[in-house]
């Protein structure tokens, strides 16, 4: 599971994101390895919560996962 | 002194240091050329078809000198491209077992990792420890380590499995071999390996792109015994090979490789392959033991002895791809001077990375339980709830936010600390 990342200044972070299982954060860089999972993951279903924990579904998660770089 | 069944025949001879022989004294023809010996400087004369007296061999010396190139098959720097192919760096686990859970993990050896398609065959880890009990018959030819794998059954592989160990050399450390140009470089594969299984075992290399391949064999034919392997594998003159800080070329050594990916040993194909086909096995018999170490993949036609480099320079090289920082020496430990933006948070740089990494890595920490904050007057603070280091770049870690403490004074400095002699961070961008 992943979650999105609230910056200090309370907007959400957009390029880096949380890896649940373990509190890592990934950076969205494509020579980053652990980023290219999270991309195979959420396409394939694993959870994304937004940053208050709620799970991203339905277009909205389509929309977020067309943004990735 | 005679000697039966030979004939002596003698050359010309001095004693006489210094003197060399003149040209008109050395005949050189194709029906027979005459030498000279100097007893005395240990040198060996013959005329060459320029009529030149030149010296053919001459007495050992621990000085050699040398007037022109030295042309060799391998290079003196960087010889050996595989990193940590000694086994002896583990700054995940340090030794202890490590059972991989995902398709391709990282948590033994540095550098090397892991793949499986199932969970629970195998576990990895780096070993012996120098304290263990025959530890001295355990390690060959110098090594003081190696990566042990066991088989935590006997698992019957289908078409797709694929247990294996890796590792990619990046494409800069890669590049001069010119694989995917008709100018390819040859290349030897060369290890040491252990197993209580005998036969024929298998591995490849393979394109970051996983389109190419070249599966290899190789026999143990004694079990419980360590035998060097060497592979001469003549470069690939197609495919798309990395030669930046992405994945330049994948050395794969199988454990129990289904059919999809086991190929024909010993030539090129374009597919993804991790093995040879019909090769042993490692997972497919209970308790089977698998040890690798002396791992070098080098220029060249031949293989040569390992290329140990110094444990700081090794380690360096390993930090490309992984760093973990440790505070073991005592909690309370100042780990790095933050400035607090709320009365639950910090953020800023918690520290430089010795190595530049490969790119932007993954950052974490061993537990939100080791680290707490203090507050100007230096009490410390009840510990995160998070932290998100989204301040770290390839040259260092950094807290972007963090809550869940309390206390703190918007502004002002705050000084992370340590709760634990557990506590670390980590950076990981491996390939």
């Amino acid at each position: 599971m992943f979650q999105l990342i609230l910056d200090r200044n309370g907007t959400v972070n957009s390029n880096w994101i949380k890896r649940l299982s373990d509190g890592a954060s990934i950076p969205f860089d494509f020579n980053n390895t652990d980023y290219q999972q999270f991309k195979k993951d959420i396409q394939n279903g694993v959870v994304l919560n937004d940053a208050s924990g709620n799970p991203i579904t339905g277009s909205d998660l389509t929309t977020f996962i067309g943004t990735l770089p | 002194m005679s000697q039966t069944g030979y004939s002596k025949v003698q050359i010309y001879s001095s004693s006489t240091a210094t003197n060399t022989p003149s040209a008109s004294n050395l005949t050189n023809d194709t029906n027979g050329s005459e030498l000279a010996i100097n007893i005395t400087d240990g040198k060996l004369f013959y005329k060459d078809n320029g009529g030149t007296v030149q010296v053919i061999a001459s007495k050992a010396s621990n000085i050699g000198n040398f007037s022109n190139t030295i042309n060799v098959p391998n290079t003196f720097g960087f010889k050996n491209r595989i990193i940590n192919g000694q086994m002896s760096i583990d700054q995940r686990a340090s030794g202890a077992s490590f059972t991989p859970s995902t398709t391709t993990a990282y948590g033994t050896c540095d550098r090397w990792a892991i793949a499986v398609s199932q969970n629970s065959k195998l576990t990895a880890q780096q070993t012996p420890s120098a304290t263990e009990t025959n530890y001295a018959g355990r390690v060959v030819a110098g090594f003081q380590n190696y990566l042990a794998i066991t088989s935590s059954s006997a698992y019957s592989i289908s078409s797709s499995d694929n247990f294996n160990i890796q590792q990619w050399i990046e494409g800069f450390n890669a590049a001069d071999l010119q694989w995917g140009t008709s100018s390819a470089q040859t290349i030897t594969l060369s290890f040491w390996v252990y197993s209580s299984l005998t036969g024929t075992f298998g591995g490849a290399l393979q394109n970051y792109s996983s389109n190419r391949s070249y599966p290899f064999s190789y026999s143990i034919p004694v079990a419980s015994t360590w035998t060097q392997i060497s592979i001469v594998i003549t470069g690939d003159t197609t495919g798309t090979w990395g030669k930046t800080n992405s994945g330049g070329i994948g050395v794969i050594f199988g454990l129990g490789v289904g059919s999809t990916y086991s190929g024909s040993a010993g030539a090129w194909a374009g597919s993804n392959y991790s093995s040879a086909t019909g090769a042993t096995s490692v997972v497919g018999t209970n308790g089977a033991t698998f040890y690798l170490t002396g791992v070098q993949f080098e220029k060249g036609t031949q293989a040569t002895s390992f290329d140990y480099r110094p444990y700081g320079t090794e380690l360096a090289l390993c930090q490309r791809y992984y760093t973990r920082i440790l505070y073991p020496t005592f909690a309370g430990c100042d780990v790095a001077n933050l400035q607090a933006y709320a009365t639950s948070g910090v953020f800023g740089k918690v520290v430089d990375l010795p190595v530049q990494m490969r790119a932007i890595p993954t950052c974490g920490y061993s537990s939100l339980a080791h680290f707490a904050p203090s507050s100007a007057n230096s009490a410390t603070q009840s510990v995160f709830t998070a932290i998100s280091l989204t301040n770290s770049t390839p040259n260092q870690i950094g807290i972007g936010a963090a809550s869940g403490s309390s206390g703190l004074v918007a502004g002002n400095a705050s000084v992370l600390v340590t709760a634990s002699t557990s506590a670390w961070f980590d950076a990981s961008v491996e390939l």
